[in-house]
């Protein structure tokens, strides 16, 4: 047979197998896909961040392994404190291995963490620049991990860390609607939950304890510190004080000592939880009632009145504006 | 002796020659200390373990990173020396048999070109499935070694922080599903699977090659272009929705034709990450390996059949 017959013949015998398989080959692809098995092709925006070499490996299969190199950059940016770049890398890293929750989460907490106390205590710019900064490097990080539950919207870990991070004092003054931020931690955490987290008991009080901190969703909290305090094991003194706070919300007129006894059990328990939350109103709980069951206490183990807890000064409230002085 | 006892002819049979050839190939292989290349992939997969970044959180996630980092760097490993040693040894085969004169030795008996082809190209996958096994082996063992420690650590700091005994053993459960598992296995099936096309694809190339360099190149080129198949076909496919030129098109559709898709077999990236395959799933794999492994090697033999040599 003459070569180019040969040619021709080869060239024809690709193409009909070719035609052949690429119906399967599409449905086998797209199978793939929704198994979250592969991805679309790397988006043209990772092939312009990461370098030739980087890339063609990143081709051939291997973008986990891309990725885990860029990590080791990554931790190379945090050690020098570069957290543009440190961003930069780590957008590239969750692009090559999206369904990793180590890289969400770990972006996310340089962010809103290390990124946000490096602007906090950094001296060199002017008060208003850091804040700026110290407030965007907390909400990239929010965004961050986000995208990461949007990405992997069955972890039950990116769940709980977004909770983590929303119910956190030191972060919640950087969101601009302090109640919705706490609504959403505290659906966070529920869904946690529900996706089978290592302590769901742990993760159920702190979905209340986010919840008892909107305002507006009082009776909402009550009814979940009620079924939580059903069970003996979710007795742990701040969801005792929750309980007390929120049960005294919805009856103000209620005997606030008789109240005390019954959540605590005895005079001294209660006077010591109540203290302790009075002291530590800078989280933001409710303070409702403490103030007249701490009276009460003080009345039963007979505190004499010039060292009443209430008359020591209370800690301020967190306020930005006093960080950035 | 006056009478001569008459030699029984032996007739072989297909699979026994390919055996044979391909035994050969393999043996021939080895001889050029190709398993070598072992001694650097246990320095990786030891180095692999001295990566471990500084943790945030609890205990779940101490040392979650350093196993991430054993399977990645392996299987990594495992697909760039699979690939190199496929395409390179395949490469070497027939010029090698023509340079050393195998070639018409082998052929000058009644053996079959189609025979010869696929016993050498046997030989090439025997290969790269040893030393994938070696290397999985190594693998396995570093990750298995290191579960149990990460384990450790975990269970101590979990039992510091007052964790409840059903958090720990949940805790348990998702570092070992994190550890040694079958979807590793699956994982390197897919490399094999890939690396067996690529050498059939190779193959082909150098029955009509006239160098070793040659093969080598073309045939890594195809691998590379090979992964953006899906890419032209989907380019292809939105073309027509998005009133892209007719030649763009069929030229989209020509590449998707012509150029096998790799893509098929990256799934090591989502075993890495956990992500579950089905059985079904790697039959459909390891079908559609067999259909270009078939395909290539019978373009192989055709274009062979009437070479001369």
């Amino acid at each position: 047979m003459s070569s180019l017959r040969k040619i021709i013949v080869l060239l024809l015998v690709l193409l009909a197998f070719g035609a052949l398989r690429l119906k399967f080959e599409r449905q086998m692809l797209t199978e793939f896909r929704d198994a979250g098995l592969m991805r679309e092709q790397n988006h043209l925006e990772s092939r312009d961040r990461i370098d030739q070499t980087s890339s063609a490996v990143a081709l051939g299969g291997l973008r986990t392994l891309v990725a885990t190199f860029l990590n080791l950059r990554a931790h190379g940016y945090f050690e020098r404190q570069a957290w543009n770049e440190l961003q930069d890398t780590y957008e590239t890293i969750v692009n090559l291995a999206p369904q990793t929750r180590y890289y969400w989460e770990t972006g996310s907490w340089h962010m809103a963490y290390n990124a946000a106390s490096y602007y906090l205590h950094e001296s060199s710019r002017p008060p208003l620049r850091r804040k700026e900064l110290w407030r965007s490097s907390i909400l990239q990080g929010r965004y961050f991990l986000e995208r990461g539950i949007g990405n992997n919207p069955r972890d039950w870990s990116l769940h709980a860390s977004l909770g983590h991070m929303l119910r956190d004092p030191n972060k919640l003054p950087a969101m601009r609607d302090r109640d919705a931020a706490l609504m959403a931690a505290h659906e966070a955490y529920d869904r946690s939950v529900e996706l089978g987290c290592f302590s769901p008991m742990l993760n159920q009080r702190l979905s209340l304890y986010c919840l008892a901190r909107v305002r507006g969703r009082e009776s909402e909290a009550l009814a979940l510190a009620r079924t939580l305090h059903e069970d003996p094991r979710h007795h742990k003194p701040t969801l005792l004080i929750l309980l007390y706070v929120l049960e005294f919300d919805a009856d103000p007129d209620q005997d606030a000592g008789a109240l005390a006894l019954r959540i605590f059990g005895d005079a001294k328990t209660a006077y010591e939880a109540l203290a302790h939350h009075w002291r530590g109103n800078r989280e933001g709980y409710p303070m409702d009632g403490v103030a007249q069951g701490l009276a009460r206490m003080e009345g039963l183990l007979g505190i004499p009145p010039l060292q009443s807890i209430l008359g020591q000064k209370l800690a301020p409230g967190f306020n930005p504006d006093d960080w950035f002085k | 002796m006056s009478e001569s006892t008459p030699t029984p002819a032996f007739k072989a049979s297909h699979a026994s020659r390919m055996v044979t050839l391909s035994l050969h190939a393999f043996t021939q292989l080895v001889r050029m200390k190709v398993f070598y290349f072992l001694a650097v992939f246990a320095v990786i997969v030891i180095g692999s373990n001295f990566f471990d970044m500084a943790q945030h959180q609890g205990p779940e996630s101490v040392g979650a990173n350093v196993l991430r980092n054993i399977k990645s760097w392996s299987l990594g490993a495992m697909a760039l020396f699979a690939v190199v040693i496929s395409i390179v040894a395949t490469a070497l085969l027939l010029p090698r048999d023509i340079e050393d004169r195998t070639l018409y030795t082998v052929l000058a008996k009644p053996v079959p070109r189609i025979d010869y082809l696929v016993g050498r190209l046997m030989g090439v996958l025997l290969l790269v499935f040893v030393s994938l096994a070696v290397m999985d082996l190594l693998m396995v063992a570093a990750l298995h070694l290191r579960t149990g420690m990460v384990m450790e650590m975990q269970e101590k700091m979990a039992v510091g922080r007052g964790w409840p005994e059903e958090a720990i053993q949940s805790l348990k459960q998702e570092t070992l599903a994190s550890g040694v598992n079958w979807q590793l296995q699956a994982a390197v099936l897919a490399i094999f699977l890939k690396v067996a096309v690529m050498a059939a694809i190779c193959l082909s190339v150098s029955t009509f090659s006239t160098s070793t360099l040659f093969t080598t190149v073309v045939s890594f080129l195809i691998f590379f272009i090979g992964h953006f198949q899906a890419d032209a076909l989907d380019f292809y496919l939105k073309g027509v929705e998005a009133g892209t030129s007719t030649f763009s098109q069929y030229l989209a559709l020509g590449f998707s034709l012509f150029i096998p898709n790799f893509q098929l077999f990256n799934v090591v990236d989502g075993l890495v990450q956990n992500q579950p395959i089905t059985l079904l799933m790697v039959g459909k794999l390891v079908m559609m390996a067999c259909y270009y492994v078939l395909l290539y090697t019978l373009l192989a033999w055709w274009i062979f059949s009437d070479k001369e040599v």
